[in-house]
């Protein structure tokens, strides 16, 4: 048999349905967004990880002119080498439009049924491609419109068009969404038309031990590319990945990383709501903690019964909690699979999650309560008993005296405004539960805004319209006089550029770093400056870097050397200048003619150029890119690729969504907690209040007077959070500008709030606070003379 | 079995001190039903607190039993008080969420004086002493004040107290039941225990031996 003060625990509950409600949905709000968090993680973190490692990656992919499979055999005996593979890329075109190209990049299989490393797997269609057949990547049908069975035109260097049957798609867990890069991947035959001329030949190693060492990856493929090398062919670079990286890692993260931080934090606010709820419900129940002990109970025994109700309440916040959290953590992992270009496979159900999500759904509520309960259970008998339980006399401080001073406004919005303000602890929390709410939310669209401010900057900074690529050089005086025909184009200029090696302090070239030089005079490239200056007519070994050069070597600034290795070379640079450019890859900005010294390049012939348009839309872009590509082709020009700079931002500027995602989630959480501490602080302060309302009640105020007092009150919370909400919003979003910024672009965005933000959240708190007001108003309104004034 | 000496009870209040008692020196031998009663404000209730250990004297020292009550602790005050005094109030105090049973089994569970199966059996009997065995399933919102009272009074003795104290225990019932329940007391009198009634309707507790006046803060009578 159950002992009487159990069964007290349990009927308590029951007693108060709407408010046990109210704290149950509190703490399942928290232990759905920490269910969800975890959930997600469990679900995703497996697949992830198995997923880039699956593929078996290459450790290094070395660019050659060619090989053969004798070739292949000896670089399989080279020491540290597991495994090698030739795999010829074919950097294309594919016309998705009448004059509308877009890139490509085909890797030519031998075997499709026996991949050695990078792999990839059907997904739908033909398995393997017949002769005139591509398979594309999946994330690569939107950007290549073409479904399975249609056919695709790819311009392969050279210039020729081969219409291939795209014949189904592959899953390719290690690229990046196609979608994302607008490119299209895509996978052929051997014997494919496409060859034929223009190949970038690839050996690709697997090493044998120490997979995720660089260092001992690199050395690795220093003794292949000597061995190709000795073999008569030339390597023209080494690339070597972030060992065990997917190439979105630094994307997932960001995820990680906003996701777990949202999570938390609406857990522990949920959490502070829930030990605001015990303490009004404490503070109801004090007479009768009283009476408890006025017949033998312990300030042990009344602790137990409290915290036996927190502990069932936490129970049932577990049974909606748990599922909603799995729910979301499943969609949201599935969504983040999505966007990763990953499957989410079968995998056995991630107990642990279930066991730590459990146990701190119970104990974290059980620890945050533990305060004001063993407070409310030391309460001797004289005072839980007395007469004069509720909050001390208003009027006893300061600030309290200065709210009686205001006689200027209407009297019932005087009581409220100063019923308000009698449980300044109340208040505070939930004030402060409504402003990290709002906080969040603004911030949400603050960096929505620096994201797409800082994307938009950057662009503007790069005042050309085009990147024109050619399959071949041409002379630079015939490309600015055709250009110079065309009505569409406003400017050009021809910026030599290289791949380069960057030559660490023991000598040993390493990651690749793209060189690109430009006339100092030059008006297409104004990036800001974080250090030092921009480049000057005179400079010769003069360089400025980028925030991703920075990145990569933490150590170098405005004043050292930089040494890269190119054609064979090392040349030494000096760091004149550092800028800031949404990018997150190296770039090392050098005087053109620097540029053309250090690689022999001919200051006559060029394969890349700028292009600024007369007008700057998409039409206009598009047009421009037309007439370019009709008018070279028509003077035996060979377009390797046009890139529109609204693609490019586009592009960069689709990220956004994923991150605006998270933080929507994230704030329509921490909000929906915000609101529930907000109706659970008015309907307690309308319990404590019976007495008064019965009062008011007696002396002619009507239940419409009584509930647009509770609702004032509300709205003057939420208005009150929207002040704070404002004050936290501006360190909130520096801190997610800054590191989402760093996790994407190696730089923080700029600072930015958005001046609208402020006003929608004013609006949407005023609402929500009408809404949270309505249940306690309601009940306000309800309560009859009699009932109120004989409230204990 | 109580004893009062010199206890004397200040109130600090925003209005300057108050003091409820000044200097009272009492003793109720065992078994004894005494009344005490005096005007609003006299003390009297503050009187009974003393003796319950619902509050401590500024100065002066109480005993219970031979038990020097101030010098508890707060949980043992409250383990004692569960074993050695039962209380009734005015307002009848039931905790509105548990049956009248289970108000009566709440402090034998408290203090653990009677085995768990038998305390229902033993919350039967003491409401079927106090005439309300039938109310025993029901809320006490089901219950007339008469009743309620009765099922307090039941309760008061769960734990068989040597002592009951009852302060204004009929302050809400009318003068039939107030009647009643008064006998009830001197039934509980006759049986051996010290009961110690504050009320203010002096001629109502015809049994008792004894009526103790109060007047601002001191014995008057």
């Amino acid at each position: 048999m159950m002992a009487p003060r159990w069964r007290k625990a349990i009927r308590d509950i029951g007693e108060r349905p709407g408010r046990s409600l109210l704290a149950v949905i509190a703490m399942a709000a928290g232990v759905s967004a920490l269910g969800a968090m975890v959930f997600k993680y469990a679900i995703l973190h497996p697949v992830l990880s198995n997923m880039y490692s699956d593929t078996r990656p290459a450790s290094a992919t070395l660019f050659t002119d060619g090989a053969d499979d004798a070739l292949l055999d000896s670089v399989r005996t080279v020491a540290g080498v597991a495994d090698a593979e030739y795999r010829p890329m074919i950097l294309a075109r594919a016309r998705v439009g009448a004059d509308e190209w877009v890139p490509a990049i085909l890797y030519v299989i031998r075997d499709f049924d026996h991949q050695r490393m990078d792999t990839f797997r059907p997904n739908d269609g033909a398995w393997p491609p017949a002769k005139g057949d591509v398979l594309l990547e999946r994330s690569a049908v939107s950007v290549a419109r073409a479904r399975n069975g249609e056919s695709l035109t790819l311009r392969t260097p050279g210039g020729d068009d081969h219409p291939l049957r795209v014949a189904g798609t592959v899953h390719a867990p290690g690229l990046a969404p196609a979608w994302m890069e607008h490119v299209v991947y895509g996978f052929v035959p051997w014997d494919s038309p496409v060859r034929g001329g223009g190949e970038t030949a690839q050996v690709r190693i697997v090493v044998a031990d120490h997979p995720l060492d660089e260092g001992y990856i690199r050395e690795t493929a220093d003794r292949v590319k000597a061995l190709i090398e000795r073999g008569g062919h030339a390597v023209t670079r080494v690339d070597v990945p972030a060992p065990g990286r997917h190439p979105h890692a630094a994307q997932m993260d960001t995820f990680m990383y906003l996701v777990g931080a949202f999570g938390i934090l609406s857990f522990l606010l949920s959490a502070v709501l829930v030990a605001s709820m015990i303490h009004g419900l404490l503070t109801e129940q004090l007479r009768q903690v009283g009476i408890m002990k006025a017949i033998g109970a312990t300030t042990r025994q009344i602790a137990g019964i409290y915290l036996g109700q927190v502990a069932l309440l936490a129970a049932a916040s577990l049974l909606v909690g748990v599922p909603l959290g799995l729910l979301v953590g499943r969609s949201y992992a599935r969504f983040s699979a999505g966007i990763l270009n990953a499957n989410i496979t079968r995998t056995p159900f991630p107990l642990w999650a279930l066991v730590l999500i459990v146990v701190t759904g119970v104990v974290v509520p059980l620890l945050v309560a533990l305060v004001p309960v063993f407070r409310a259970s030391r309460i001797t008998v004289r005072e839980a008993l007395s007469d004069d339980l509720g909050p001390r006399p208003f009027g006893s401080s300061r600030f309290e005296r200065m709210l009686a001073g205001i006689t200027w406004l209407p009297r019932p919005l005087m009581l409220s405004l100063r019923t308000t303000f009698l449980r300044r602890g109340r208040l505070a929390l939930t004030v402060g539960n409504l402003a990290v709410g709002g906080a969040v939310f603004i911030a949400a669209l603050n960096v929505a805004g620096a994201w797409n401010r800082s994307v938009v900057q950057d662009f503007a900074n790069r005042r050309y319209d085009l990147t024109v690529r050619l399959a071949e050089r041409q002379s630079v005086d015939e490309l600015g006089a055709a250009l110079a025909t065309l009505p569409s184009v406003a400017h050009a200029e021809f910026w030599p550029g290289a791949t380069a090696y960057l030559v660490g302090a023991n000598g040993v070239a390493g990651s690749p770093v793209p060189l690109l030089g430009l006339d100092p005079g030059s008006k297409l490239l104004a990036l800001p400056l974080t250090a030092g200056r921009w480049l000057r007519p005179g400079d010769s070994t003069g360089v400025v870097v980028n925030a991703g050069m920075l990145a990569l070597t933490p150590s170098l600034g405005v004043g050292d050397t930089l040494r890269l290795r190119l054609e064979g070379r090392t040349i030494s640079f000096a760091v004149v200048g550092a800028v800031k450019e949404m990018a997150p890859m190296p770039v090392v900005y050098a005087p053109a003619g620097a540029v053309l010294e250090a690689t022999g390049q001919s200051r006559d012939l060029s394969r890349v150029i700028r292009v600024v348009t007369r007008e700057h839309t998409e039409a206009a872009q598009l047009a421009a890119a037309g007439e370019i590509e009709r008018k070279f082709e028509t003077i035996g020009f060979e377009v390797a690729g046009i890139q529109r700079m609204l693609d490019v931002r586009k592009g960069i500027l689709d990220h956004l969504v994923i991150i605006l995602t998270i933080l929507t989630m994230a704030a329509t959480i921490v909000v929906f907690v915000g609101g529930l501490a907000l109706t659970s602080t008015l309907t307690i302060n309308v319990v404590q209040r019976t007495r008064e309302i019965g009062i008011l009640s007696a002396i002619g105020a009507t239940p419409r007077t009584i509930s647009g007092h509770v609702w004032f009150e509300g709205v003057l919370i939420g208005v009150l959070s929207w002040f704070v909400a404002i004050l936290l919003a501006a360190p909130v979003s520096w801190v997610l500008e800054s590191v989402t910024g760093r996790m994407f672009f190696k730089a923080p965005l700029d600072f930015y709030m958005s001046p609208g933000a402020a006003g929608i959240w004013l609006v949407l708190v005023v609402v929500l606070a009408s809404l949270s007001s309505f249940y306690p108003a309601w009940r306000a309104a309800r309560l009859t003379v009699r009932e109120a004034i004989s409230h204990a | 079995m109580i004893r009062l000496q010199g206890v004397t009870k200040t109130y600090q209040t925003p209005a300057g001190d108050f003091p409820a008692l000044r200097g009272i020196d009492l003793e109720i031998p065992a078994g004894q039903l005494v009344a005490v009663v005096g005007r609003s404000g006299s003390g009297k209730s503050t009187l009974l607190n003393m003796v319950a250990g619902i509050d401590r004297p500024s100065a002066g020292s109480v005993a219970v039993g031979g038990t020097p009550i101030q010098q508890l602790g707060h949980d043992r005050l409250a383990a004692w008080r569960g074993r050695t005094v039962g209380i009734v109030f005015q307002f009848f105090q039931l905790l509105p969420t548990l049956t009248v049973a289970e108000n009566v089994m709440l402090p034998m569970d408290f203090c653990g004086t009677v085995p768990a199966r038998e305390r229902r059996k033993r919350a039967l009997d003491l409401l079927t002493r106090v005439e309300v065995a039938e109310q025993a399933d029901k809320l006490p919102s089901a219950l007339s004040g008469g009743q309620q009272q009765r099922v307090a009074i039941a309760r008061s003795l769960a734990n068989d107290p040597p002592v009951i104290l009852a302060d204004e225990p009929t302050g809400n019932l009318d003068s039939t039941t107030s009647e009643a329940i008064f006998r009830l007391f001197g039934d509980l009198a006759r049986d051996g225990k010290t009961v110690v009634i504050v009320t203010h309707e002096r001629e109502a507790v015809s049994g008792a031996v004894r009526t103790v006046t109060l007047a601002d803060g001191r014995v008057a009578s």
